[in-house]
């Protein structure tokens, strides 16, 4: 287990450090460092709905509440003014108060029903996005949604630039990751996997079901909000199209192909499959084909995904040492 | 009031075509406890080989229907054996990410031996009637009539034939009815056949009555899914029930609103029905 541990440190230590020095490794490539932005929030929108899966249930409603962050922070500036520091914030809190709300009557559903229960959510947020179109901007969407500049007194960092945005990007994604793994391996986490594992029984031993439902849920709902502000900021162009049921698919099957049971299977899927999914750009039509291919073979050739491969190789090499 | 009434009539319409497409659906989940996500792309496929059937070869209507129900059935079987059948038992996810790729493969697929052109199927009867002041229009009658025949259909195929019942008892308990003899394999592959022929005959339907697209496929997911959860999934009459709801939302809310609206409220519906109802109108209790 010791060594299991530090082998898991040192794999996570240097992704970071791979992320950290990622412009330089890519020689400040723009369209590089576009693709590694798009990591970012894939990995975030991907983890924040693994925490979801924690406790047994998959919302399609992830992409939806990623549109509400989006939305907020971007109507706060496009309207308001409000600079991107605030809408950040103000964003994934209006994103986590929604799914608080909603979350009370949508707790009541189970297994597969909830599943369509956070669809219909989902669809019904995007569908307002495109209905009223004085405050949202309708199917057209907002545009102007530029990131904010900051003065240090002795350099001035404009985030329009993508470097600075990937590691503006890359460091709120880090906390993501990092509040979800710590939570996941803290008592709650426990007791989230205790309701994954049997909701009864957890009821039984003394587990407020419903109440950790509902907070898990608002939280990781409240972490999407906040991918969703970056990804408007990054974008600066935000429509209901963004948000609709495809990104919340394409954050499910990150998770799925990444692997179940840790925090590193949705990390390790979002990065492959939209490293994948940029290789396939260069054959046009036949992207959505091959990522389609792709993604049935790896569950049926490689079940438990991405995160088992470390498991499989060890014990390839143990037997070939006998 | 004749307006309401046509409204009605053409809710009655859409409504047995939904429930068409959500009985297939809820077939393949009540039997094999997987989401078929591609189930819209069946739908899809039975209305362009009723195309290339009746358009571009000219060969008479009514069998292409029946050709298209066979050759989705076959596909169906294949895809169930080939690629669900390795999955049966896992997590549900593992099933679920399949048919997703499936989807994303058929519909582009589609899109590029199809094209992207919007096609129309001419129908097999034409011309109508007025009835006090509504327009009854013999194909929308034909039409009706061919879908509410195969609901019944089915009803009887599954409460009165020996392979029904193993359907029904599979859906009850896969490992009792294994023990008693039913050969769940071969009911699996059945049901997967006999669902996506369902959704492919409601394809050629609807092909006829509006038009078909590469892309029709996903509206048709999302319908039947609407009313499998609202019905209650593995119950046939939840399907025929919700599909009534969800036509006479589609007719009534979009010809005096809109279809945002339509859409919209569909989804209230279906929310307010599982907050009050979890396990929708029918349906049991899924773990």
């Amino acid at each position: 287990m010791q060594h299991l541990d530090r082998a898991h440190k040192a794999a996570w230590t240097g992704l970071l450090i791979v992320a950290l020095l990622l412009p330089a490794l890519v020689a400040f490539d723009t369209y590089l460092i576009h693709v590694a932005i798009t990591i970012t929030l894939n990995v975030a929108l991907a983890t924040s709905m693994w925490m979801i899966w924690s406790l047994g249930f998959i919302s399609f409603a992830h992409a939806g509440f990623m549109g509400i962050g989006a939305y907020t922070s971007a109507l706060l500036l496009t309207k308001l003014g409000i600079s991107m520091w605030y809408g950040l914030w103000l964003g994934a809190l209006m994103s986590g108060l929604i799914a608080l709300i909603i979350s009370v009557p949508l707790m009541r559903t189970r297994a597969v029903y909830f599943f369509m229960a956070s669809w219909a959510v989902g669809e019904v947020i995007k569908r307002n996005f495109a209905y009223f179109r004085d405050l949202f901007g309708g199917w057209d969407g907002v545009f102007d949604i530029n990131p904010a500049k900051i003065n240090l007194g002795f350099v001035q960092i404009d985030f329009a630039d993508r470097v600075a945005y990937y590691y503006l990007s890359l460091f709120f994604v880090a906390l993501i990751v990092l509040i979800i793994h710590r939570t996941n391996s803290s008592r709650t986490g426990m007791m989230y996997w205790s309701i994954h594992e049997n909701e009864l029984l957890a009821q039984h031993t003394g587990v407020n079901v419903f109440r950790e439902k509902v907070i898990a849920f608002t939280v990781a709902c409240t972490l999407a909000g906040l991918t969703g502000a970056l990804y408007a900021h990054y974008q600066t162009y935000i429509s209901p199209k963004s948000f609709d049921i495809w990104k919340s698919e394409f954050a499910l099957v990150h998770v799925i192909v990444g692997g179940l049971t840790t925090v590193g299977g949705p990390v390790a899927g979002a990065i492959s499959l939209t490293i994948v999914d940029e290789l396939l750009r260069a054959t046009g039509y036949f992207r959505t084909m091959f990522f389609g291919v792709v993604l049935i073979a790896t569950v049926i050739l490689l079940p438990g995904g991405l995160e088992t491969i470390p498991g499989r190789l060890r014990r390839l090499f143990q037997r070939s040492g006998k | 009031m004749t307006e309401l009434l046509q409204m009605g009539l053409t809710g009655f319409n859409l409504g047995l075509m939904y429930a068409l497409i959500a009985i297939g659906l809820t077939l393949i989940f009540g039997v094999m406890r997987i989401i078929q996500y591609a189930h819209g792309e069946m739908f899809m496929l039975g209305a362009f080989t009723l195309y290339y059937w009746h358009v571009e070869f000219g060969l008479p209507y009514w069998l292409g229907v029946v050709a298209s129900a066979v050759i989705i059935f076959g596909f169906g079987a294949v895809l169930q054996i080939v690629l669900f059948r390795p999955l049966h038992g896992k997590n549900i996810l593992y099933s679920l990410a399949v048919s997703l790729g499936l989807v994303l493969i058929i519909s582009s697929t589609g899109q590029i031996l199809f094209g992207t052109t919007v096609k129309g199927i001419p129908g097999p009867v034409s011309g109508g009637v007025l009835m006090g002041g509504t327009y009854l229009s013999y194909e929308r009658m034909v039409i009706s009539a061919v879908s509410a025949a195969l609901i019944a259909g089915l009803w009887f195929f599954l409460r009165f034939t020996v392979t029904g019942l193993a359907i029904r008892a599979v859906a009850e308990d896969p490992d009792t009815s294994a023990l008693q003899g039913v050969q769940t394999k071969r009911i699996h592959w059945i049901a997967f056949g006999l669902g996506s022929a369902m959704a492919a005959i409601a394809g050629c339907m609807m092909g006829t009555l509006l038009s078909i697209v590469p892309t029709m496929g996903f509206l048709a997911t999302i319908k039947a899914f609407m009313i499998v959860i609202m019905g209650g999934l593995g119950s046939v009459v939840g399907a025929l029930v919700g599909g009534m709801v969800l036509g006479m939302i589609d007719s009534v809310v979009t010809t005096t609103i809109s279809g945002d609206i339509a859409l919209i409220l569909s989804f209230v519906v279906i929310f307010l029905v599982l907050v009050f109802r979890p396990s929708g109108l029918f349906g049991q209790n899924w773990d």
